[in-house]
């Protein structure tokens, strides 16, 4: 593992803090924990807005596409198919 | 009826038991960058779509064009298989199967036709490959997966009520 030294907010610090001891973990396991599910969030956001593909968030979140869609899944993260893209692929199957 | 898979679709499909109804009536083809996508993980999933494509029930086909492939990467935030799944489309003309938001909008640029999982459902019911009761079933498991909104749930539904 590598050491970086880094400025953070009083708010910040105490976060990190009260999570160490409600999770009974130190604080640089905590503030790694916090990394990873702010990027986590990061990324779903990034898929909801549109600017990540489905693979493409399987690949920054370190899972498996299927693994990815159980996750969205779970969130109940709404799938980006438009009523008009599912009315026209009935039409593109009768073709 | 020849129809290109992307990993977002094709996994649904095995995710609610109904890839190989589909593979019966529709030749299901993937490229190669799909196939490992979807067979990376040891998944109940993955175990499906290999035991097909033993099967000779989904082809994998190897796609070149690199440049195109790379370009419809940065042009449009796909990824490769999205990528390669989308080109294999446009080149042999064929339907593509999509589930993924911008493969979708790239589908709509590039003037590609698109259908969705929940469409090879509903069509299932429509040519008598399954009935109403186990189609409903499916439906609520694939709303579940597939995230759709109300209004096609509900669509879909009215649908599979009214006999399509």
């Amino acid at each position: 593992m590598s050491v970086i030294s880094l400025r953070l907010k009083d708010r910040e610090l105490k976060k990190i803090e009260e999570l160490s001891k409600r999770e009974h973990k130190d604080k640089s396991t905590v503030a790694r924990e916090l990394l990873e599910y702010g990027w986590d969030y990061i990324m779903l956001r990034s898929y909801k807005g549109g600017k990540l593909s489905l693979s493409g968030l399987a690949e920054k979140l370190g899972m498996s596409v299927s693994e990815t869609i159980d996750l969205l899944s779970d969130f109940g993260t709404e799938a980006p198919i438009g009523y008009d893209d599912y009315l026209k692929g009935f039409k593109a199957f009768e073709k | 009826m020849v129809i290109i898979f992307d990993s977002s679709t094709l996994i649904l499909l095995a995710k609610i038991d109904i890839l190989r109804d589909v593979t019966k009536e529709f030749k299901v083809i993937i490229p190669n960058k799909v196939k490992d996508e979807c067979t990376k993980k040891d998944l109940f999933d993955s175990k499906i779509i290999l035991s097909l494509l033993k099967e000779g029930l989904i082809e994998a086909k190897k796609v070149g064009a690199t440049g195109t492939i790379n370009k419809l990467c940065k042009d449009f935030s796909l990824h490769l298989g999205e990528a390669e799944a989308l080109y294999l489309a446009m080149d042999e003309k064929c339907l593509l199967a999509v589930d993924d938001g911008p493969t979708m909008k790239t589908c709509r640029v590039l003037n590609v036709r698109f259908l969705t999982a929940i469409h090879f459902l509903i069509k299932l019911v429509k040519i008598g490959k399954m009935d109403k009761q186990m189609a409903m079933a499916k439906l609520e498991k694939l709303s579940f997966y597939g995230r759709y909104n109300r209004r096609i749930v509900e669509d879909a539904l009215n649908r599979l009520e009214g006999g399509i």
